[in-house]
């Protein structure tokens, strides 16, 4: 019997690599993302034990996110440096946003993280930074450049070099002395700016005060452990300051990096999720066709004694070997996929990282014998366990079976869709906090219920596009085909949806998000110019720009009014985090129009504060309350003294200008112009760009440059969620591919007749083209109707947040993917037609 | 008048070396126009064979085959598909309709596959003769072998094509559906001047036809025009004799 079974798989050789490749694509980029995480991880953990090599133990403030973080004096880091069993000692002035212009351009350099730092005479003792040419900083005005930041910012020593330092809110200009590189002769740790300062200088720059450090490190004397000289240094220590090893200190801070890098993963672990959903529609599919076609077989087996048992275990013998064999192969795959996109992510980003070697963890290796191997059991089971109950009689007399009914499958595919649809609304309406889970949960129990309901919806459909499309007898039979199996067809056609859907979706919210920009843009509001902070990093007061640079900006011809807006994410309203802005609401009322639905919009105080509508009704408050504010580390209780109707552009709390002393730096990050009738706006906004020129990363333009500006921006998502579901897409693709060779496969017979009573090779092309064409345009029908119903209901969210104000259809889109639907139709068609047109008529007609 | 089919010196070679097969060894035949001829044989003896390469179904191996005045030996695939389109039709053992059409769907299928529209009266005449009125919307899977067998020879008869080949059309049926297909293909010889070859093991069915030609070890051993089924099972004893002293000529070497 196995033997049977096993000799039964070798002879249907392409309908074996049918179903290796379905399982091959679905687990390669399954482990393929889960390889890439792990590999980017050990990477960045590799970067932090390079920078450690020679620290043994590192001294830090317990909470160094605090209002006043504790400081090390000198006293204090003497004292410790002189514990038995320190070699080395190096306290650490550092800050980040620290970014040198370029001096051919004047430009920002645009780098993932700009660094700076303090250096004494002795420059690092720890080894990790080695000057390679000039002298460390010993003036004010000096400075030593990274090998990298030389690179990009074009500045050699003795260059005149522009450096913009956030804690001072402006440029300075100082003289590089001299250049350095990183242990191990690398120009950077990964792709970063560094900027060394004189260290009394970069005291006084950072801290306000010469004398101070915000941390220390230490090395160890030979045969003084780690652990040794930690127990001893925490001896010394002054309150408020703990001690890690140099182990535990990398591992912390590789951690904190695989988290901020783990949201990346996630996002692309959860598009592999989607291809990986899509390969189980094609291995299922497969499968079942496979089973079906085996089911006389089967019967032939059962007629000569052969148990139920027996035949389900042979079927999922073969499902085993082929699911093991295909979840193997994925794998290796996987690890190959997830190498090549590690590869290309560095040298795109520009991070030169120092390697890490390839990860393959357990998660990689679980997942592909989840999704390869049960998966694939699964697929085969249930078509085995249907052919199994025919009797076998029936099967061997090859009746055509009539068509068996769709309702206990509908009514199903109805219990999968309604508690699915409820999940997403539920979701939507923001009850509970899992709201990613229910959604995500939700979602897939839409597509499992709309993937049920499919046969239904497949005769009429694709009568409908037969008509359109099945010209001609060859193209009336491709149309009877794509009907005789409504099942197949709709699981083939479901699998290209599920894809479809979730770029139809995005591409609705986005265009709702445009078309509602536009809306604000067209209503005038008395705002012409926005200048818009950088994106290197979360608002918090530390990036943006000066707020006196508007006082500049209001003495051009023309400006009649500026509002400065400062904005941190680093707070949270009565315990939740919220993104709180300070602004002079006077100003703001007058340019954005604010209109006073409570209290009054007055210029605030300290403690003082406005909110808009939506959030006083969400939480009850009213005019006169009082609600606890946090920003950073400090807690203060604020008065809500007006309440202004929100808008999509102007929403949540604002506080007085006085709250900005709270805010980690005093920058803004947002400002506003407005213009007398009539005044020259891009003529303003090249002048304001120029007095804007001294902050990196600042943006002016008008509001129409904003909003095409925003509308790029989710064109680029747009496109970004296509491409990272293209391979969904090739999955699906391959899927019509399989269904097709199947099926010609099954209908060999009939291809002969059709041949011997005159259809000609292109006739029996066109016949496969069109049964492909119309599986993939329903599916992509059925993809594209479910994401304008998801995407609406995104929208409705969305508006009710008042994030957008209207939903509108992206129709070039959507007539873009109906066409790619066709194109893709014709593709999936082109081998599986060929192999159909080179059959020979006698062989076939003769084909058992 | 030309033969409605004509095999010159047909040689047909299955394979080679060890498990070389000679399935015709020189054949000559001419099939004659609106008249009803059928080939029979042993088993193996090269019938299908034959008929698969009058009808351009199969490539001859030496020799020649034409239908009408069409060489068809040598034939593009193009060539074949409209040599299949405008001259022949054919009848299979079974598994002749497509399972995703009517009855009247398969009957009209090679007109409308090469475009042409059916001749009304025609049509009517095909359908009365084969009896199927009340049949035409039904599926092959609501219909009788027997019914299915019919809506085959209508598809045949329906495009009026020079030859009609027919590869044992009764094999499959009982004696009753069996008599029935044979009185059709009868009465399209005889009516409607059509020409068939047809293929069987049936004295009896061998007896509807003008001539049958006899087949043994892919040569064609005899043949009796106007036959009885007692004369064809007289001729099929006699030839089994004959093969059987060849035999024992055989082991006596
Ligand atoms: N495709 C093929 N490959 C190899 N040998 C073949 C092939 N087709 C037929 N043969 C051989 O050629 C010979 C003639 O076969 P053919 O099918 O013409 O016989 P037949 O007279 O129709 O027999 P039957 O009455 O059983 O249908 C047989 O020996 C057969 O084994
Ligand atoms: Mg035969």
């Amino acid at each position: 019997m196995i033997k049977a079974s096993l000799r039964g798989l070798l002879q249907r050789k392409l309908r074996l690599a049918l179903a290796v490749i379905a399982i091959v694509l679905s687990v390669g980029f399954l482990s393929g993302s889960i390889v890439l995480g792990d590999t980017l991880n050990a990477r960045f953990a590799g970067l932090f034990s390079t920078i450690n090599e020679n620290v043994a133990v590192q001294v830090t403030a317990k909470d160094p996110d605090a209002a006043e973080p504790a400081r090390l004096s000198q006293a204090d880091l003497d004292r410790l440096s002189r514990v038995d069993g320190v070699a080395q000692a190096s306290g650490d002035v550092s800050a980040e946003g620290v970014i040198p212009f370029r001096t051919d351009t004047g430009k920002a350099v645009t780098a993932q993280v700009g660094l700076a730092a303090g250096v004494d005479s002795r420059g690092d003792t720890l080894g990790l930074v080695e000057l390679r040419e000039g002298a460390w900083p010993a003036r004010a005005d000096e400075v030593v450049l990274s090998a990298n930041t030389a690179k990009l910012a074009k500045a050699q020593r003795g260059t005149q070099l522009k450096v913009f330092v956030p804690q001072l809110g402006e440029a300075r200009t100082y003289t590089v002395s001299g250049i350095a590189g990183f242990a191990g002769g690398r120009d950077s740790l990964a792709g970063e700016t560094l900027v060394m300062f004189e260290l009394k200088h970069a005291q006084e720059l950072f801290y306000g005060t010469t004398g101070v450090y915000a941390s220390a490190s230490f090395g160890a004397a030979s045969g003084v452990s780690q652990d040794e000289l930690k127990k001893r240094i925490e001896r010394e220590l002054p309150s408020g300051f703990k001690a890690q090893t140099g182990k535990e200190a990398t591992e912390e801070a590789s951690n904190a990096l695989g988290d901020s890098f783990g949201i990346f993963t996630i996002i692309l672990s959860a598009f592999a999720g989607v291809a990986a959903f899509v390969g189980i529609f094609l291995i299922y599919n497969t499968f079942n066709i496979i089973v079906a076609q085996r089911s006389r077989e089967l019967a032939l087996l059962r007629a000569m004694g052969a148990s139920w048992g027996q035949v389900i275990r042979a079927v999922l013998l073969e499902a085993l070997v082929v699911g093991g064999f295909g979840a193997t192969l994925g794998l290796g795959f996987g690890i190959a996929v997830g190498v090549g996109a590690e590869a290309l992510l560095s040298n795109m980003l520009g991070v030169d990282l120092p390697s890490g070697g390839v990860v393959v963890s357990m998660w990689a290796v679980l997942w592909s014998y989840v999704v390869g191997l049960i998966v694939t059991m699964i697929a085969a089971f249930i078509p085995a366990v249907k052919a199994s109950m025919v009797p076998p009689i029936a099967a061997m007399r090859e009746t055509v079976r009539p068509d068996k009914s769709l309702l206990g499958l509908s009514i199903t595919g109805g219990a999968f869709l309604v508690p699915g649809a409820g999940l997403v609304a539920l979701a939507l309406t923001g009850i509970g906090s899992a709201t990613t889970l229910v959604l995500a949960g939700g979602v897939v129990l839409v597509f499992l219920g709309v993937a049920l309901l499919s046969p239904l919806l497949a005769k009429p459909v694709v009568r409908l596009l037969g008509w359109l499309l099945g010209r001609g007898q060859a193209g009336k039979l491709g149309v009877r085909n794509a009907l005789r199996n409504p099942r197949r067809t709709a699981v083939t056609a479901a699998a290209l949806m599920i894809g479809v859907t979730l770029i139809t979706t995005a591409a609705t919210v986005a265009q709702s998000f445009k078309s509602s920009i536009e809306d604000i843009v067209g209503q005038n509001t008395g705002v012409d110019i926005m200048i818009l902070g950088p994106n290197t990093g979360p608002p918090n007061g530390e990036i943006g720009f000066n707020p006196a640079a508007l006082d500049e900006v209001k003495k051009l011809p023309g400006v009649t009014d500026t509002a400065a807006w400062h904005i941190t994410i680093e707070a949270a309203i009565a315990g939740t985090p919220a993104f709180i802005s300070a602004a002079d609401v006077p100003t703001a009322k007058r340019m954005w129009q604010m209109q006073e639905v409570g209290g009054q919009l007055r210029t605030l105080g300290a403690q003082e504060m406005v909110v808009d509508d939506n959030m006083a009704e969400a939480s009850r408050w009213k005019a006169g309350d009082q609600v606890t504010v946090g920003i950073g580390q400090t807690s203060k209780k604020y008065t809500i003294v007006g309440i202004y109707k929100r808008t999509p552009t102007l929403q949540g709390p604002i506080l007085g200008l006085p709250a900005v002393d709270d805010f980690a730096g005093k920058l803004a990050y947002q400002g506003f112009v407005s213009l007398d009738d009539g005044a020259d706006v891009a003529g303003t906004v090249a002048k304001v760009e120029d007095i804007m020129s001294d902050y990196p990363g600042v943006t002016v333009g008008d509001m129409s440059s904003f909003a095409r500006q925003q509308s790029q921006a989710f064109d680029v998502l747009v496109n970004a969620i296509t491409i990272l579901l293209g391979v969904a897409l090739l999955i699906a693709l391959l899927g019509i591919i399989n269904t097709l060779l199947l099926s010609i496969v099954e209908r060999t017979r009939e291809l002969g007749l059709v041949r011997a009573v005159g259809l000609s090779r292109g006739g029996v092309v066109r016949m496969v083209g069109v049964e492909s064409v119309l599986i993939s345009v329903f599916g992509c029908l059925l993809g594209v109707t479910l994401g304008v119903g998801l995407g609406a209901a995104f929208v409705k969210a969305l508006i009710d947040l008042d994030f957008m104000s209207k939903f509108a259809l992206p129709w070039a889109n959507l007539a873009v993917y109906v066409g790619a639907a066709l194109v893709f139709g014709v593709v999936a068609a082109l081998w599986p037609a060929r192999r159909a047109a080179k059959l020979n008529v006698l062989e076939a007609i003769a084909y058992e | 008048m030309s033969a409605a089919a004509r095999a010159v010196d047909v040689w047909k070679v299955y394979g080679s070396g060890e498990a070389q097969v000679i399935a015709l060894r020189g054949v000559n035949l001419e099939v004659e126009r609106g008249k009803f001829t059928a080939i029979m044989g042993p088993s193996g003896s090269g019938k299908s064979t034959l008929m698969h390469c009058l009808a351009g179904l199969d490539s001859v191996t030496r020799g020649e085959v034409a239908v009408g005045d069409t060489r068809v030996t040598g034939l593009s695939d193009a060539g074949l598909t409209r040599l299949r389109r405008e001259k022949v039709g054919f009848i299979f053992q079974q598994f002749n309709l497509l399972p995703t059409l009517t009855a009247e769907e398969n009957i009209t299928l090679p007109l409308a596959i090469s475009g042409r529209k059916p001749d009304k009266a025609w049509y009517d005449t095909v359908i009365q003769t084969v009896g199927l009125g009340d049949r035409l919307g039904h599926r092959p899977s609501q219909l009788s072998g027997g019914q299915q067998q019919r809506v085959a020879c209508a598809r045949a008869l329906v495009s009026r094509p020079e030859v009609i080949f027919a590869d044992e059309p009764t094999g499959n049926l009982d004696s009753r559906s069996g008599a029935d297909i044979l009185g059709f293909l009868r009465r399209s010889v005889s009516e409607f001047g059509q020409t068939i070859v047809m293929v069987t093991h049936d004295a009896n069915a061998a007896s509807y036809a003008d001539r049958v030609i006899f087949l043994a070890d892919g040569r064609i051993v005899d043949e009796i025009e106007n036959p009885t089924a007692e004369a064809v099972l007289d001729k099929i004893k006699s030839l089994d004799t004959l093969a059987v002293s060849e035999d024992r000529v055989e082991v006596a070497e």
